[in-house]
């Protein structure tokens, strides 16, 4: 336990503020003017289903702390209940400027477009007709109305599911008003079209039932009723990718002994006091737990206004992803025989990795296929190889981590499927969840042993692989190929965990490793060489490492660090990280890769690693960190790092005092776009490429923004 | 890109049963290529708190290994391997139930276990240490000490100019003095001193037999110290050799020492089975530092299963045997030094016995191992005047059953000090204990080589090395030596004739001495 008094506490911010602030970050983005209107509404839709989920599991821990009486500080001396009077305070404010944002700029931005979200007052006489006969004939005969009295008390409504709160007039001989709730039905699309002459609009189906609900309740007065939404705790983990997993066993216990799990409830603006006092009173919600909304609720309905045809000029541009190693030369296993890859995505294409796999499905001397999937896509055509493979009677071992409880049905499917052909399927490791991307080909040549791993700071999804930036190493290491084959024999059980050549796993030893690095820098620094530590990860949340950085920026260290998300460290405080500067880029890629740099005296370290500086992943997960050694790899992760920093566009600096700002070009500079610079640098790279033996692709080329779509090719 | 011309390297696998862990190699040999590792694992299993406490290995135990050995079996089917050696060492050797416990393990997984003695792990362990520090100014040093703290005992050879000079195999071993010293009981400071006060005995012991005074370098060997020395050692050249200053070693050791299990883990990262093993082995390592004269360690990643692997392309030719004979009798030689022998004789009368051996082969049916051990015994047999003239052979036969040579097993060194102590005297009797602790294979052996043993020193009677060759003429039931020889043998015909006893018994022939025609 941490001493509330502990002066140390000051040097860091408050985890939670600051996953605040990164999503107030991401709000930012569906501010922007210049940003595509369909991006930004995207993005507002995120930052919505982002706010959904930090309530449902930090602020659920918090709740459940403070339940507990648990009076312990965080790294940056707050108590929980501290810590959830800030939270509440910051996140009203937010999803004040949230509604504001949807309501006064975005919405009416749509419609000035041709995409309209009506009300059903806004209706005409012939619309509502055929939506009397929707409702009639689709949404009547599957909701179930509820009046709530003795007999029948308050249902069980789901988290983050909608519902109607109906006020009805009291019963005669009583003079309290009564409670209705409807639940609206979540098999039916939340949006339904109306026909109209051009563009598109759409009413929404609470609304649809709204207009209905005197056929609901008949024969009894309704007085008021608001669309509410609650956020229960989870239960579960929301990892930085979305990934939902379970939680560790311990922490379920815990919460089990929850009193009252409802952390949040969402009502109309419009909805009166008397209705939400009912709902606080049944629900058990304290009053700053009640978030009335000026608009929908739940923004993720937005996302359906996003990919409609035909409005593709409101997006950027569409990603056309450089295939690396695309043309004549197909045999992944010759090229890697000669050099490694290296692949940046989205900028570079998945499809090397994905073929990679194909061909060593098909190749008659491949023995064994290795591979960790977790929060794989579904069908995905690796899983295809996988199982083509194992019905070669190839050794096919997949370390599977079962991610969201919505999705562990299909992939459980698939699984089985991969079982029943022979293949070897672990459901993830006790006590740890499998973190590490690792691939491994093991084939005979006559020269013998040949093994092919693929290493990545990103999932094997090849959906993903075009939104979120990540790096992936191809390479026929022997080093790291004894390193991979002994990871997965400790993984799968056969063997405790290795000591390894090139590679650093944690829970065994990468914290340690990253320790001695950031150490190594300190005592060069000490010792008057120059010393600098560059890093880009999502979150840096994790005390010990953050305190050997001070460490290190009090010896001299020059430290950048680029963090997309939570970042518990408090650049430019004096005496402690005077020389610590930390970026956030918030673009249209997630930025998702996990760089770190050593200076080493001139004899520079570069790794990539699929952690973050985050104690979780340090020490309850099973991750992977690999050098980067070649000299030209080593400049191309160096090169996407820096840009990161030169960001004048789309980059924020944190600040001592925890807020992050801009910084435009200087006077006379241009601006600088990060993710659009590594866009444009892998295009020209591409066609450098060329000269030396691989060809570009002609079907690659992007259009351009006038022509809306890929051109044919030729 | 790789050499076309080379062959298809073989895929082999390699087990070792230690007293700690359970470990395998998966690798690529060929001829002339160096070795490839294609994986590493290993489990801990504490075979070793089994068998040096209770002296068996408990079923449960018994259950770890099988279950170890099932991952193991899947690693090396993934990769059809064409050959597989397993070898176990002192923690199933010293226990009672080590041929049921390796007919289970048989039985379960289908590995078949090979004990191998301290003599084999020796050669095997050298083999690596050899390869790791090919080009190494400490294979040149003057004295330099090899040092290997195992689970069961610690392993020692002392180089002199690259060739191993003495060696010896002591019950110092980091599971073993856990348990004989019952630390569990202990509180940590109690447990520290009671390990120093142990390994202080043993080191002094081991000074009387390896000057350890005199050494310069020191090459430490084994996971404890491989440990250290990723923590606090700098990289020495290639193949996995790294330095650490003496002062930094003493200063990491010191470190450690206070720190207790748990505290060992959290620091490491380790494993608990490692935890329970690195104070004891560093211990021991300090200890063997602070008595040289070296000012660093050089920790060489040799394992014994490297030595293994190396095994499986060791050229197996002659030139590879008379380098191991070579070892071994510079290894003998040392101790001849040390009871301050006359190397001329010895190494005379070795001389003419090997002779005489060679000449006998289709009598005696033995083979060159058999024939080392006479030249081994050849040279040393008149140690024992180091204690006294009177009865020296006696004496030969105790001093040489208490010394350490390279390369030999404890059997073996058995077999060595009984032919040297018939080289005069009775014949072998039944109340002759030492003979008889022999198993009835090796006191056939000591009774054959002794015989010759006992005409090839007769001939050397004055110590002037008049006999230069010998040759063995059968002549129906009489057999002649004919011997090249210069001077007057008289002498030397005369003890001949009298020592010629144990020979008409075993070889069933009268033996004739006569000087051949021709001398110089």
């Amino acid at each position: 336990m941490i001493a509330a008094d502990r002066p140390e506490a000051a040097l860091f911010i408050s985890r939670e503020l600051s996953w605040l602030a990164f999503n107030e970050r991401v709000l930012e983005e569906a501010a922007d003017p210049s940003v595509a209107l369909l991006e930004r509404v995207k993005f507002a839709a995120i930052a919505a289903s982002n706010l959904d989920e930090f309530f449902m599991v930090r602020v659920a821990g918090l709740q459940q702390a403070v339940d507990e009486g648990d009076t312990a500080c965080d790294l940056s001396g707050l108590t929980a209940a501290q810590q959830l009077a800030a939270v509440a305070e910051r996140a009203h404010r937010f999803v004040g400027e949230l509604y504001r944002l949807v309501g006064d700029d975005l919405l009416p931005a749509l419609t000035a477009q041709r995409t309209r979200l009506l009300a059903f007052a806004e209706l005409n006489e012939a619309q509502r007709v055929s939506m009397a006969a929707f409702f009639r004939d689709s949404v009547l005969p599957v909701l179930t109305p509820l009046a709530i009295d003795v007999e029948r008390p308050f249902p069980l409504l789901l988290s983050l599911s909608l519902n109607l709160a109906v006020l009805l007039d009291a019963e005669p001989g009583e003079t309290r008003h009564r409670l209705g709730i409807v639940q609206v039905p979540s098999g039916i699309g939340r949006l339904t079209r109306i026909p109209e002459p051009e563009g598109a609009a759409f009413v929404l189906l609470e609304d649809i039932i709204r207009a209905h609900l005197p056929q609901l309740f008949p024969g009894q007065p309704i007085l008021e009723a608001s669309v509410i939404r609650l956020a229960r705790d989870a239960e579960m983990e929301f990892d930085d990718e979305g990934g939902r997993t379970q939680l560790e066993l311990v922490e379920r216990e815990l919460r089990r002994r929850r009193r009252s799990d409802v952390v949040r409830l969402e009502v109309e603006a419009s909805a009166s006091q008397e209705l939400i006092d009912r709902l606080c009173t049944q629900l058990d919600v304290p009053a700053e737990s009640v978030y009335p909304v000026r608009g929908p609720i739940d923004l993720r309905v937005l996302m359906g206004l996003v990919d409609l045809p035909g409005f593709e000029e409101r997006h950027d541009p569409p990603l056309q992803p450089v295939n690396v190693i695309a043309g004549e030369q197909t045999d992944l296993f010759s090229i890697l025989d000669q050099r490694d890859v290296l692949l940046h995505h989205p900028y570079e294409a998945y499809d090397p990795v994905m073929a990679l796999v194909a061909q060593a499905a098909d190749d008659p001397d491949v023995l064994a296929i290795k591979q960790t999937l977790y929060r794989t896509s579904i069908g995905s055509p690796m899983i295809a190889s996988l199982q083509r493979a194992a019905e070669c009677n190839k050794q096919v071992t997949v370390i599977l981590e079962l991610t969201a409880r919505f999705d562990e049905e299909r992939n459980i499917r698939w699984a089985r499927a991969l079982e029943e052909v022979g293949a070897h399927v672990i459901y993830g490791v006790r006590g740890y969840k499998v973190h590490a991307k690792a691939c491994l080909i093991v084939r005979r040549t006559p020269r013998g042993l040949r093994r092919y791993v693929h290493l990545g700071t990103g999932n094997y999804n090849e959906r993903t692989a075009r939104i979120y930036t990540d790096f992936g190493l191809l390479t026929a290491s022997r080093k790291i190929a004894e390193d991979i084959s002994a990871f997965f024999s400790a993984l799968t059980g056969y063997s405790d965990p290795p000591r390894l050549n090139k590679l650093v796993m944690a829970p065994t030893g990468l914290r340690q490793r990253f320790l001695r690095l950031i150490d190594r820098e300190r005592r060069r620094a000490e010792a008057g060489q120059p010393a600098e530590i560059t890093a880009k990860m999502n979150s840096l949340i994790d005390g010990e490492i953050i305190e050997a950085l001070y460490a290190a920026s009090r010896a001299g260290v020059r430290i950048q660090l680029n963090v997309r998300g939570i970042c518990a460290l408090r650049p430019g405080m004096p005496d402690a990280s005077e020389n610590i500067e930390v970026v956030s880029v918030v673009d249209r890629f997630l930025e998702h890769s996990r760089i770190y740099c050593f200076l080493n005296g001139g004899d520079e370290e570069v790794y990539l690693a699929s952690a973050d500086w985050m104690t979780r992943n340090l020490d309850k997960r099973i991750e992977l960190m690999f050098p980067i050694e070649d000299a030209l790899h080593k400049a191309k992760v160096l090169g996407a790092l820096r840009a990161m920093f030169r960001d004048t566009v789309k980059s924020r600096w944190l600040g001592g005092d925890g807020r992050y700002h801009r910084r435009g070009p200087s006077p006379g500079e241009l601006p600088f776009r990060a993710q659009h610079e590594l866009l444009l640098e892998a295009r020209r790279s591409s066609v450098t490429r060329e000269g030396v033996g691989i060809t570009f692709h002609p079907q690659q080329h992007e259009p351009s923004r006038s022509q809306g779509r890929p051109k044919s090719p030729g | 890109v790789p050499d076309t011309q080379s062959h298809t390297p073989e895929l082999v696998a390699v087990f070792d049963m230690g007293a700690s862990a359970i470990r395998l190699v998966v690798a690529e040999v060929a001829p002339t290529q160096p070795i490839r590792i294609v994986e590493e694992a290993s489990r801990g299993v504490l075979l070793g708190r089994d068998t040096f406490s209770g002296g068996v290995i408990r079923p449960k135990t018994a259950d770890a290994t099988f279950e170890a050995l099932d991952g193991f079996r899947h690693i090396v089917d993934s990769y059809s391997v064409n050959q597989v050696r397993a070898v176990a060492t002192s923690a199933v050797r010293e226990a009672r139930n080590s041929e049921l416990f390796l007919d289970r393990v048989r039985g379960r997984s289908g590995i078949s276990f090979e004990v191998i003695n301290e003599a084999e792990e020796s050669r095997l362990v050298y083999l690596a240490v050899r390869e790791s520090l090919r080009g190494h100014a400490a294979l040149k040093g003057a004295a330099t000490l090899l040092a290997e703290v195992g689970g069961g005992s610690t392993s020692l050879t002392l180089l002199r100019r690259g060739r191993p000079n003495r060696s010896g195999v002591y019950a110092l071993g980091a599971v073993r003095l856990r348990q004989q010293l019952d630390l569990r009981r202990h509180g940590h400071d109690l447990q520290v001193a009671l390990l120093k006060h142990s390994i202080a005995n043993v080191i002094e012991e081991i000074g009387l037999e390896i000057p350890l005074a005199r050494v310069t370098q020191m090459v430490a060997i084994g996971g404890d110290v491989r440990l250290a020395a990723s923590q606090i050692a700098q990289h020495d050249g290639d193949n996995g050799l790294r330095g650490i200053e003496r002062d930094a070693f003493l200063t990491f050791c010191d470190e450690v020492e206070r720190l207790d299990e748990d505290a060992l883990v959290s620091r490491f990262r380790l494993p608990a089975v490692e935890a329970e093993t690195l104070v004891p082995a560093l211990l021991v390592y300090r200890a063997l530092l602070s008595a040289t004269r070296a000012g660093r360690v050089i920790v060489s990643d040799a394992t014994l299963r490297a030595g293994l692997l190396l095994d499986f392309i060791e050229p197996v030719g002659r030139q590879a045997v008379e380098d191991f004979e070579r070892q071994v009798l510079a290894s003998a030689e040392a101790v001849g030094h040390r009871f301050r022998f006359d190397r001329a004789h010895g190494l005379h009368v070795a001389k003419l016995a090997t002779r005489l051996f060679d000449e006998l082969r289709e009598d005696h049916g033995l083979s060159d191992r058999e024939r080392l051990l006479l030249q081994t015994a050849s040279l040393l047999h008149d140690v024992g005047v180091y204690v006294s003239l009177r009865g020296h052979h006696k004496h030969s036969q105790y001093l040489l059953a208490a010394s350490q040579i390279f390369g030999l097993s404890a059997e073996e060194t058995a077999v060595v000090s009984n032919i040297a102590r018939y080289h005069r005297g009775r014949a072998p009797q039944r109340s002759h204990l030492a003979y008889v602790a022999l198993d009835r294979n090796d006191r056939l052996v000591v009774t054959k080589l002794a015989a010759i043993l006992r005409v090839a020193n007769a001939l050397d009677a004055e110590h002037l090395e008049k006999v230069q060759d010998l040759r063995l003429q059968r002549r129906g039931r009489a057999w002649v030596l004919e011997i090249d020889a210069s001077g007057d043998i008289t002498m030397e015909q005369l003890a001949a004739a009298a020592r010629t006893d144990m020979f008409v018994e075993v070889f069933g022939r009268q033996l004739a001495i006569r000087l051949s025609g021709v001398t110089g």
